[in-house]
């Protein structure tokens, strides 16, 4: 049993919370839609362009003004939100490391906590 | 062999998993981490070192308890053998020697052992009392069970299979499905249902993408859409996909080529209502919103937008208004890059109407224009309407057919849809009636398509469901609810003896006429017992005879006793379609009229249709007739067939009643000549051999006789009375008296019909004048002698 346990603990159970924390990744990084505003870094922004413009070249000219100015808010505003998303997964991947760290620990703590008390360690 | 190995180390861990580590034991663990916990920082908190010790000691039980949640509670497959592949609950509950009995007895308190309890009445005692004891015997079961798994290309073997295996390879049990009303493939289909749901429930625990908060960003601003149309994508995004049918499949991925092509952005799906339209529509806007969907990068996010023309009218009366509203409307689709527009029942937009609008002319030019997204939807006969009026439209859209559903696919859908509809009312449907629900459904069920026909004789079933349960008895009684058809065979005691004295009723009505009462009472008994073909009518008969015989007062009778009373008799004069240009006033439908056959057939399939004087009719009606006859179907003026398998069909005729009644003068008995009287009538075409053919029976009926006379006047004063017992008077005609009103009503040629018209005369006038003259009290006999018929007959 004991056996059972230890080879679960450091193989197929260590593999899981990889996984989760893998997963945990996975959804801050759809919620803050990283992958698509990278794809669309210069998009206009909910497509507030001028479209094509057969008119005079004043008019196109400033249509061109237009439109460079809807990329730019639009690469603004997902630069601040890809931002926003690559913070959160380094928060992710902090809680991952702590996480595996306490798993694999967590078995040898009784050893950890004997040795404190020999030393005679109070708080 | 490979069998069950107790030692195996997935079995020991398994068993640990649910008998180590049952719900005592992970409560006192808990409990003990949460002691560990709280005492070791009260000894911390008092200073005391040996605090450090006994919080770090609660880790154990806490691993402990992550170890079972993890591994122990379901123990992972392992591929090869059969106890690696064995679902971990059976394992863990399974003995060292295990027998077919044993392994039944535990796989009955499985997951899949449960499906089989629940869903198809094969309950443990069923099982236990037939398994075999000698475990030699296993290995049989195990080998089953490993194919089918092999054959469902799944890695676990279920308890689902090994139930399925026990019965498969126990003759007993398979021996006695059948008064299960139930045959191995459906216990096959069992297991497929059971995997099914559980991948279901699998696919619904699984992480969900959603592409996240920015994920329109790249698309425009919809505020008219927002307020005039119904966003699909959101609706459907997320939910459970439903069962993928090989229709649907197809024209999903048609959908899919089509609007990631270059050519014209619209399909339009064309299919019966019930086929799915909607259904298909809800998963290709669910398809486009999954990340995970395998979709063309043009596609992915886009979403599906339903149009209420409802909507539309409301806020723009006037036509130039509404054209304006749907040009603006257009425009911020297209311009949003991310719309799919849904006409949902495209004919409201492409005519006039109460509820829709005509829209044509605009959506022509988008059509032509070909860049905005474009789904609509209709059934084929609006189809084909508009198909007619705007054949410049129709070329424009990129038609995509949608087929009903076949048997096996209907009964997946069923199973699906089974999850919304047991939540919705509280009720668990057996397998065996998702079977007859189809079959049923087919027949009883009008203007739907399937699979939605099935799923509606399921919904209204549910309401008959008896102690939970909606079983077939369900169907029928919901059929005969909504149709007044009697759908099952006849159980109760009152029915059995109504149809085993059927005669002996119809003869209370009618006299002698022995022969056809009985071919009709025959033919009736045959469909409540479950015998006949349910592809005919219940019977075809025709009457020939003489005027006033009982022809029609047979088919009367038969109404009274049997079908619920007279009400439910349809009766048609076919004298009144004598012309070939009525038969389509025959054919009518019941939009349109209530007396045409079809129409009132289709409002009461339950019923006797009589169709006087058919002789009379035009051959164009007759030959209408033939397929009625011979399949119990007559399409209507909109090609909408009409059920008549639930119906007697009582043609009548007086052909060849001057032949009948010769060969009576001449003393021949009905049998000796019944033969060539239908051939006569074919020889002086009358009617065509394929015609007489149809018929179950041809029934030839005598004229009476003045003694049979005598009894029909004693039918007449038994309803006379039964008028009376409403003031408490009864009135008694003397013998001599009755024999008076026969001979003076006497008329070869007309038979009993002058009977009634005598007793009016004579009876019912002197029971007035006695009731008027005060001479008649409540409670009071009245006697009617010879004496009081002469002095009325005298004066006629």
């Amino acid at each position: 049993m004991f056996v059972g346990f230890f080879k679960w603990w450091y193989g197929d159970g260590l593999n899981t919370r990889f996984k989760g924390i893998a997963e945990q990744l996975a959804r801050v990084s759809d919620f803050f839609s990283i992958g698509l505003l990278a794809g669309t870094l210069f998009s206009p922004f909910r497509q507030l362009s001028s479209g094509a413009v057969n008119s005079s070249l004043e008019a196109q000219l400033r249509a061109l003004f237009d439109n460079i100015v809807s990329r730019l808010i639009g690469a603004f505003v997902r630069s601040a939100m890809i931002i926003f998303g690559l913070c959160a997964s380094l928060g992710v991947v902090v809680y991952g490391v702590v996480v595996i760290a306490v798993w694999l620990l967590l078995p040898l703590l009784p050893v950890g906590g004997a040795l404190l008390t020999g030393l005679g360690r109070t708080i | 062999m490979d069998g069950f190995d107790y030692h195996h180390s997935r079995a020991v861990q398994a068993r640990a998993g649910l008998k180590v580590f049952n719900k005592a034991v992970r409560a006192s663990l808990l409990a003990a981490a949460l002691v560990f916990v709280v005492l070791g920082a009260g000894l911390l908190l008092s200073h005391s070192a040996l605090g450090w010790l006994v919080v770090s000691l609660a880790a154990w039980p806490l691993a402990a308890l992550l170890w079972h949640r993890g591994a122990l509670k379901t123990v992972q497959i392992r591929a090869g053998s059969v106890t690696g592949r064995l679902e971990s609950d059976l394992v863990a509950r399974l003995p060292e020697q295990v027998s077919p009995k044993v392994l039944g007895l535990h796989v009955m308190q499985c997951r899949g052992g449960q499906f089989f309890a629940i869903r198809f009445g094969i309950s443990p005692n069923f099982l236990g009392q037939l398994l075999s004891d000698d475990t030699t015997r296993t290995d049989a079961v195990w080998k089953a069970a490993r194919e089918l798994a092999d054959e469902m290309k799944s890695e676990e073997i279920s308890s689902a299979m090994v139930t399925a295996a026990l019965i498969k390879t126990e003759p007993a049990v398979l021996n006695l499905l059948p008064h299960l009303n139930l045959d191995y493939s459906d216990i096959e289909s069992g297991v497929r249902w059971n995997k099914h749901t559980a991948e279901l429930i699998q696919s619904f625990s699984e992480p969900k993408r959603t592409g996240g908060i920015a994920r329109d960003w790249s698309f425009g601003y919809i505020p008219l859409l927002t307020r005039f149309a119904r966003n699909i994508s959101e609706q459907v995004e997320g939910t459970l996909g439903n069962v993928k049918l090989e229709a649907h499949e197809s024209a999903l991925a048609t959908m899919m080529s089509t609007f990631s092509s270059g050519g014209r952005q619209n399909v339009a799906l064309v299919g019966s209502t019930g086929v799915g339209k909607n259904t298909i529509v809800q998963a290709f806007a669910r398809t486009l919103m999954d990340p995970k969907a395998q979709v063309p990068h043009s596609l992915q996010f886009r979403q599906v937008f339903m149009l209420d023309p409802s909507a539309l009218l409301s806020a723009a009366p006037g036509r130039g208004e509404l054209e304006g509203l749907l040009t603006r409307i257009l425009n911020e689709a297209f311009r949003a890059k991310n719309v799919i527009l849904w006409l949902d029942n495209a004919e409201r937009f492409l005519e006039e109407g109460i509820g829709s609008v005509d829209i044509s002319n605009v959506l022509n030019q988008v059509l032509e224009g070909g860049g905005l997204r474009l789904i609509l939807t209709m059934d084929e006969q609006r189809w084909l309407q508009i198909a007619a009026r705007r054949p410049d439209l129709v070329t424009l859209l990129n038609r995509i057919s949608v087929t009903p559903a076949s048997e096996a696919e209907t009964m997946l859908v069923m199973q699906d849809a089974l999850i919304n509809l047991e939540y919705r009312y509280k009720v668990t449907y057996m397998c065996q009636t998702l079977v007859e629900a189809y079959r049923l459904s087919e027949r009883y069920v009008g203007n739907l398509a399937q699979p939605a026909r099935s799923i509606k004789l399921l919904s209204d079933a549910a309401g008959q469901a008896r102690d939970g349960f909606v079983i077939v008895k369900s169907l029928e009684a919901a059929i005969e609810q909504t149709t007044g058809v009697k759908v099952g065979v006849a159980r109760g005691a009152d029915e059995r003896e109504k149809l085993l004295n059927l005669e002996s009723l119809i003869h209370e009505r009618m006299i002698n006429q022995t022969h056809a009462v009985s071919v009709v009472s025959d033919a009736l008994r045959r469909a409540r017992s479950g015998v006949r073909n349910a592809n005919r009518p219940v019977g075809t008969f025709l009457f020939l005879g003489p005027t006033g015989v009982g022809k029609t007062e047979l088919a009367k009778a038969l109404a009274e006793v049997y079908f619920g009373g007279e009400q439910n008799l349809i009766r048609l004069d076919l004298n009144e379609y004598s012309q070939a240009s009525d038969v389509t006033r025959f054919l009518q439908a019941g939009s349109t009229s209530s007396t045409s056959l079809t129409a009132q057939v289709t409002k009461q399939p339950f019923s006797v249709v009589l169709l006087d004087e058919i002789e009379k009719a035009h051959p164009s009606v007759l030959a209408t007739l033939l397929q009625l006859l011979d399949e119990g179907i007559l399409r209507d003026e909109t090609n909408r067939s009409v059920s008549f398998r639930d119906a007697i069909i009582i043609a009548t005729s007086n052909a060849g009643a001057e032949d009948i009644r010769a060969h009576i003068d001449k003393g021949e008995a009905l049998e000796q000549f019944e033969a060539s009287i239908v051939e006569n009538l074919i020889n002086s075409n009358q009617f065509r051999p394929e015609f007489l053919n149809r018929f179950d029976e041809i029934v030839t009926f005598r004229p009476l006789t003045r003694e049979e006379l005598l009894q029909v006047v004693n039918l007449i004063l038994v309803g006379i009375n039964k008028t009376l017992a409403v003031q408490k008077l009864s009135v008694s005609v003397d013998d001599d008296a009755k024999l008076l009103i026969v001979e003076k009503g006497y008329d070869p040629r007309l038979g009993a019909r002058p009977m009634r018209r005598m007793v009016q005369r004579t009876v019912e006038n002197i029971l007035a004048r006695r009731m008027l003259a005060g001479e008649a009290q409540a409670g009071q006999a009245i006697l009617i002698t010879r004496a009081d018929i002469e002095t009325i007959v005298n004066t006629l």
